[in-house]
C-alpha cells in the first residue's frame, strides 16, 4: 500500500485527508509541522506528501526548499488556503509536483497524489 | 406642446400642499382671533396678546414665497368673518387686514432676504434674525400703519402715540409667543412620540405641571398682596429655565405659551398683581413683563441646541470615520480571512468525501462515520465563529461600555487575525499577565486599536523584509491602569517622524489610509487611556495602550468572578 504523507499544521484538516486517503487505499501519515515531518522523512522515505504552504514556524515552501538542498527527491503536493499569483510557480521550482488550492476535490488531489507518484517512481523508466 | 408626466405630477402635489396650507392658515387665523377676543380687557377694549398676526407670519416663515400670496388671500375670509361679528366697520376691518398682513409680510420678508428656505429656529443668528425683523421690525412698522388706520377712520378714542404703544407692544409679545411656538412644532414627527423614553415624558410633564402651577400660584391666585407680588414673579422661571436647558426650543416656546395664556387669562379675570390699575397700565405691565422673560429664555434655548446639534454632528462624524477605518482593515484582512474560512471548509469537503468513499466500501463503520460527523459539526462550527467575529466589526453602532478583560480582547484579536498571521508567516509570542483587572470599554472599538497595533507591526515587518518576523504582546497591570505592550521587528521609526505618526491621513504603506493609528488613539483617550510608542530604529517599534482599571465594588466584583 502507497503511503502519503499529510503535513498540515490544523489538526481537523490533519484528521479529514487521512480518512480521505484510507477510504481510497493509501497508507496516510500525518505531521503537525515541517520539522517534525523532515525528521520523519530522513529516517522513512514517503511515496508522496501533502504539504500545507501557510504553516507556522517554517513554511511549506521552506520544507520545499530544505528538501531540495538536502538532495531529498520526494513527490509533492502542496495545498494552500491562501493562493498567490506567484507562490505557484515558487512551489514549482522548489521541487513540488502539483500546487492545489484548499478546499479540495477528491478526484483532483487523488489524481495529483497517483500522478506525482508516477512521476518521481524511481524504477519507471521515463 | 408636450408636458412630462412627472412634470404634472409634480405640479399636482405643490398645488395640494398649497391648498392645505392655505386651509390651515385660514382656520387658525379665526380660530386665533376668536382667542384674541378672549384676551381682551375690559372695559376699555385693550387686546393684550392678537395670535392672527403672529399665526400669518409663522405660515410666511414657512412656507415658499411663491405661496405667500395665496396665505394671505386665505386669511381674508377668516378676518372678515371674525371681525364682522365683533360689530367694527368696514372700513375698519378692511383697514385691520391690511397692517395684518404688512406686519407678516414686513417679519417674513426681512427673515427671508438672510435666511432661504423655510426657518428653523435651532441656531443663536436665525433667532437672532427672526427677533430683529420679526419681532421688533414688524410689530413697529405695522402699529405706525395700524394706529395711523383708527385715526384716519375715526374708531376708536385714543390718541395717536398710545396707539402706536399699546400696538406695538402687544404685537411684539404675540410674536414672540405665537411664532416660535408654530415654528417649533411645524417640525414634529410622530417618529420622535415612539422613539422618546417614558422617563422622557415623566420630564416633560414635570416641567409643564411646573409652569402650569407657579404660573398659577403668582398669576392668578389673590393669596398674595402687592408687596410680596414681585418677588413671585419669579416663580417659575426655574420651570422655564429647565426647560430651556432640557426640552430645546419646542419645549420652550410651548412653556412660556403657557405661562403667556395663564397670565393674561389671570389678567383679563381681574386677578395677579397686574390687574388692578388702568387696563392700559395693566396691558403694558404685563406685556414688559412676560416680553423681558421670553427674550432670554428663548435665546438661551437656541444657543444650545447649536451648541448639542453641533457636538451631535462632531460625534456622529467620530462614530463614521472609526467605522470608515474599521471597514478598511478588515479589507486589508480579507486574504487572511478566506485563509480563516477556508480550513473549516477543507476540512468539511474532505470529511464528507472520505465519508463517501466508507459509504461506498463493503463493510460500514458506523463508530468512523459517527467521527466524520462530529468533526464535520466542529469545522462548520469554527467557520460560523470567523463571520460571527467579523459581523461584529463590520457592524455600525453607538458605542457600548461593559467590563472587559484585556487579555480576552487580545485572544479575540489574534483570532481574527489569525489567517493574516500565518500567511505572512509572523509569529506572535503572547506574554500575558494571568488575573489581569478589568478595564471597561467598548468591546469593538478596543478590538479595533488592538487589530490596528498588530497589523501596523505586521506591515512594519513585511516591509522591512525582515526574516524573523515576532511579534510580541505583552499584558501588565499596575494599581490603576492595564497596560498592554505590542513589539514588533520592523524597521522602527525615526524620532522626528513620532507626532507625524498619529495625525489623520499619515501614512507609510502604499494602501493605507494613515486613519489607523489617528483613530486609534483618539478611541484609547475616549476610554480614559493612552496610546503611545517607542522606538529602536532597525530593531522595531513597541506601541503601548494603557487603560484605567474598572473601579468596582466589592459585591460586583465578588459577583463577576
Amino acid at each position: 500500500m502507497p503511503s502519503v504523507a499529510i503535513v498540515d499544521d490544523e489538526e481537523g484538516i490533519r484528521k479529514a485527508l487521512s480518512r480521505l486517503l484510507r477510504a481510497s487505499g493509501l497508507d496516510a501519515e500525518s505531521y503537525a509541522n515541517g520539522q517534525e515531518f523532515l525528521d520523519a522523512a530522513a529516517e522513512h522515505r514517503p511515496d508522496c506528501v501533502v504539504l500545507d504552504l501557510h504553516m507556522p514556524g517554517m513554511s511549506g515552501l521552506q520544507v520545499l526548499r530544505k528538501l531540495k538542498a538536502a538532495g531529498q527527491r520526494l513527490s509533492i503536493v502542496v495545498i494552500t488556503a491562501h493562493d498567490e499569483p506567484e507562490t505557484r510557480e515558487r512551489c514549482i521550482d522548489a521541487g513540488a509536483c502539483a500546487y492545489l488550492r484548499k478546499p479540495l476535490e477528491d478526484r483532483l488531489l487523488l489524481n495529483a497524489i497517483s500522478a506525482a507518484m508516477r512521476a518521481h517512481t524511481p524504477h519507471i523508466k521515463r | 406642446m408636450n408636458v412630462e408626466p412627472a412634470a404634472v405630477l409634480r405640479t399636482g402635489r405643490v398645488e395640494q400642499g398649497l391648498l392645505w396650507s392655505a386651509l390651515a392658515v385660514a382656520v387658525g387665523y379665526y380660530l386665533g382671533a376668536r382667542l384674541g377676543f378672549l384676551f381682551t380687557l375690559q372695559p376699555h377694549p385693550i387686546s393684550t396678546l392678537w395670535p392672527p398676526n403672529a399665526l400669518l407670519m409663522a405660515a410666511l416663515l414657512l412656507a415658499p414665497a411663491r405661496w405667500w400670496w395665496m396665505l394671505l388671500v386665505a386669511a381674508l375670509p377668516a378676518h372678515l368673518l371674525a371681525e364682522l361679528q365683533s360689530g367694527v366697520p368696514l372700513a375698519m376691518v378692511l383697514g385691520w387686514y391690511a397692517s395684518n398682513c404688512s406686519e407678516a409680510l414686513i417679519g417674513a420678508a426681512l427673515v427671508r432676504v438672510f435666511v432661504r428656505g423655510p426657518l428653523r429656529l435651532d441656531s443663536l443668528r436665525r433667532a437672532g434674525l427672526f427677533l430683529l425683523f420679526g419681532v421688533l421690525v414688524a410689530p413697529l412698522g405695522s402699529s405706525f400703519l395700524d394706529a395711523g388706520l383708527v385715526t384716519l377712520i375715526g374708531f376708536g378714542d385714543g390718541d395717536y402715540w398710545t396707539l402706536v404703544r399699546t400696538r406695538f407692544s402687544g404685537n411684539v409679545l404675540a410674536e414672540l409667543t405665537i411664532v416660535p411656538l408654530i415654528v417649533t412644532w411645524a417640525s414634529w414627527r410622530p417618529r420622535e412620540l415612539r422613539d422618546a423614553l417614558p422617563k422622557r415624558f415623566a420630564e416633560i410633564a414635570a416641567v409643564f405641571a411646573g409652569v402650569l402651577m407657579t404660573s398659577v400660584v403668582a398669576f392668578e391666585l389673590p393669596v398674595f398682596d402687592a408687596n410680596t407680588a414681585p418677588a413671585l414673579f419669579y416663580a417659575p422661571l426655574p420651570f422655564l429655565l429647565w426647560a430651556a436647558v432640557r426640552l430645546g426650543p419646542r419645549g420652550t416656546a410651548s412653556a412660556l405659551a403657557l405661562m403667556v395664556v395663564v397670565t393674561i387669562w389671570g389678567a383679563v379675570h381681574g386677578l395677579g398683581p397686574f390687574a388692578g390699575g388702568p387696563p392700559q397700565d395693566t396691558a403694558r405691565d404685563m406685556q414688559l413683563f412676560l416680553i423681558s422673560v421670553s427674550v432670554p429664555l428663548l435665546l438661551l434655548a437656541m444657543a444650545l441646541e447649536e451648541g448639542g446639534k453641533a457636538e451631535l454632528d462632531a460625534h456622529e462624524q467620530r462614530q463614521q470615520l472609526t467605522h470608515l477605518s474599521r471597514v478598511a482593515m478588515l479589507g486589508e484582512l480579507s486574504g487572511g480571512i478566506a485563509h480563516e474560512l477556508n480550513q473549516p471548509l477543507t476540512a468539511i469537503l474532505s470529511n464528507a468525501q472520505a465519508a463517501q468513499h466508507f459509504l461506498a466500501g463493503k463493510e460500514l463503520d458506523r463508530h468512523e462515520l459517527s467521527e466524520i460527523l462530529k468533526d464535520i459539526i466542529a469545522a462548520d462550527q469554527r467557520a460560523g465563529e470567523v463571520i460571527h467575529r467579523l459581523r461584529a466589526l463590520f457592524k455600525k453602532g453607538e458605542s457600548h461600555l461593559q467590563p472587559l478583560d484585556a487579555n480576552e480582547l487580545v485572544r479575540e484579536v489574534l483570532s481574527i487575525a489569525h489567517g493574516d498571521l500565518i500567511t505572512r508567516a509572523v509569529e506572535v509570542l503572547p506574554d500575558l499577565a494571568p488575573n489581569l483587572p478589568l478595564i471597561e470599554g467598548d468591546r469593538v472599538q478596543l478590538e479595533q486599536v488592538m487589530l490596528n497595533l498588530v497589523m501596523n507591526g505586521c506591515d512594519a515587518m513585511t516591509a522591512g523584509g525582515v526574516d524573523a518576523r515576532r511579534l510580541s504582546i505583552r499584558s501588565r497591570s499596575s494599581d490603576a491602569l492595564v497596560q498592554i505592550s505590542f513589539t514588533d521587528l520592523g524597521l522602527g521609526f525615526r524620532a522626528e517622524d513620532y507626532d507625524k505618526l498619529f495625525q489623520p491621513f499619515y501614512t507609510t504603506k502604499p494602501q493605507g489610509l494613515g486613519l489607523g493609528l489617528s483613530i486609534s488613539r483618539s478611541i484609547v483617550t475616549a476610554h480614559g487611556g493612552r496610546l503611545w510608542g517607542s522606538s529602536n530604529p532597525g530593531h522595531g517599534a513597541t506601541f503601548h495602550i494603557s487603560l484605567p482599571i474598572l473601579d468596582l465594588g466589592p459585591i460586583t466584583a465578588r459577583a463577576l468572578n
